[in-house]
């Protein structure tokens, strides 16, 4: 417990200097208010902020987004990753399709999806799906193309059928690459959700935002920043904090 | 025995060609299928390319787009490169700064497009200072990588022979870090693209961003798409041409990647 709180400690004092820097800057009048606000001003705002309706319901909207998104491109991911690493015919189609694709850069369709999907939730949920899928996509594929041969050949030769192998053998053992795929994909989704909402939205934080850059609302502006930053590192280190517990009994997590 | 056609279908470049092809086909099915005005059919867009690209506004601001992106490139280069390196190789260093990057790595870095305006005003500099920002996480991160995994004979034995810290880090540890430093390039390249048009969408002044929202909003559905186009052949062909430039550096190194992920 002692080794746990040292590293913790150890890992907050860069962040705590950061602070106490930017915080006395802000005290000693060195940068203006209007254009960097204090960090004790943007938590005090934060939190007035969380306890009106308002606000949460934009969080709310934005988590609506993101969560839709994130799931649709789980799944996608998952589901498209094992096809291609487990049939040879669809390795051959969606490999050289994931090489044209995956270097565009998604945020460039959202045009096209405002055109055909709509401004509202649609055309966002799809835009974070598009760009979430390839990390959870690509991890999955390499995951179980790595998975032990002998641990399907055990399987099969017990009579488990070839389908069933892909969920009961391939799934289950390509889990921990299929988790660090999954935490990029949210990462992404968070930042992209935001985006989305900034550039062409009538609610969400991203649209805080923007709404308090046009009436030069410094700390306003902040406070969205802020909290779509906290909500994705808290939700990426639930995940590396909650894959221990997932993945006991894996070999290679131990220790890690 | 293996057909002639599977031959051909397995060279280089055709695959992709191929599935290149199938979009475009699900395009035109889905235009046709949908029958609304936002989604104009493949022919139509792909006939409109040529007169949009070749006009001179085009021309202009999507040059002066890739001008703010490659000096933003440069100058995270010559920041994040030294930087990730001197934190593989210190320990001190590394427990300072990443904290920091935890914490900042979910930022999203376009969206600081507004408050970098604040202090930057509406010019060039914000722009390339933004795009800065979301090249240089994911350089500092393989840098780092790069020069922790370094073999620490070759440090020894370079320290043996006398060479000072600076010559060690550039002479040593910078080689052999090289093949993580230039995925983290690779990595880097499509983040500054991913910036630069998201920030130019929310900036809205200027640049091949602003053109697709122009587009968008004169209900020039058919530009609309010429851009993504556009865009998308911008990322696929900077991919293309670093990943060979990638292959010409490396050759030496048994690193293999696959296809890398930025990390908006």
């Amino acid at each position: 417990m002692g080794r746990l709180l040292k590293s913790i400690a150890l890992s907050l004092y860069p962040i705590a200097i950061v602070l106490a820097a930017w915080e006395s800057a802000c005290a000693a009048g060195l940068v203006r208010k209007v254009l960097l606000p204090a960090p004790s001003a943007i938590i005090a705002r934060l939190w007035e902020l969380l306890q009106t309706q308002t606000f949460l319901e934009h969080v709310g909207q934005t988590m609506i987004r993101l969560a839709g998104g994130l799931a649709i491109a789980t799944v996608l991911g998952i589901g498209l990753g094992l096809l291609a690493a487990t049939s040879r015919t669809g390795a051959r189609i969606l490999e050289p399709l994931i090489r044209v694709i995956a270097p565009i850069p998604k945020i460039a369709l959202y045009p096209a999806l405002i055109l055909v999907l709509g401004f509202d939730h649609a055309s966002k949920i799809a835009l974070v799906a598009a760009d979430a899928i390839f990390p959870i996509l690509l991890a999955t594929y390499h995951g179980a193309q790595s998975v032990d041969s002998r641990l399907v050949w055990s399987a099969r030769a017990a009579g488990t059928s070839a389908r069933a192998c892909v969920f009961k053998i391939i799934l289950p053992a390509s889990m921990p690459s299929i988790l660090t795929g999954f935490r990029i994909g949210m990462v992404i989704a968070s930042v992209v959700v935001f985006l989305a909402e900034m550039i062409s939205s009538a609610d969400g934080l991203g649209h805080l935002l923007v709404r308090a850059a046009r009436s030069f609302r410094t700390v306003d502006m902040f406070v969205p920043l802020v909290m779509i930053s906290a909500l994705g590192l808290i939700a990426s280190s639930g995940l590396a904090f909650a894959r221990r517990k997932l993945l006991q009994g894996f070999p290679e997590e131990r220790g890690a | 025995m293996k057909s002639t056609t599977g031959n051909w279908a397995a060279l280089p470049g055709v695959p992709p060609l191929l599935s290149l092809l199938g979009l475009m086909m699900a395009w035109q099915v889905a235009s046709q299928l949908a029958a609304i005005e936002g989604l104009p059919p493949v022919t139509r867009v792909l006939a409109a390319v040529p007169g949009i690209i070749f006009q001179k506004e085009t021309l202009v601001d999507v040059g002066a787009s890739l001008q703010r992106m490659a000096l933003g490139f440069g100058l995270a280069l010559l920041f994040a490169v030294p930087l990730g390196l001197v934190m593989g190789r210190s320990r001190a260093v590394a427990g300072f700064f990443n904290p920091l990057l935890t914490v900042i790595y979910p930022v999203p870095k376009a969206a600081l497009m507004p408050v970098i305006m604040l202090w930057a005003g509406v010019g060039d500099t914000s722009k390339v200072l933004v795009i800065f920002l979301g090249v240089s996480l994911p350089l500092v991160y393989h840098s780092y990588q790069g020069a922790r995994a370094v073999d620490e004979k070759l440090v020894w034995s370079a320290m043996a022979m006398g060479t000072g810290n600076i010559a060690r880090i550039f002479r040593v540890v910078l080689p052999s870090a090289l093949p993580e430093v230039l995925l983290g390039c690779r990595v880097g390249l499509a983040m500054a693209l991913i910036v630069m048009v998201s920030s130019e969408m929310i900036a809205r002044q200027s640049g091949a961003g602003n053109l697709l929202f122009n587009s968008l909003d004169m209900a020039q559905y058919e530009a609309v798409y010429v851009m993504i186009i556009v865009i998308s052949a911008v990322g696929f062909v900077l991919d293309f041409a670093f990943e060979k430039l990638r292959e010409r550096l490396t050759f030496w190194s048994t690193h293999r990647i696959e296809l890398a992920v930025a990390e908006s």
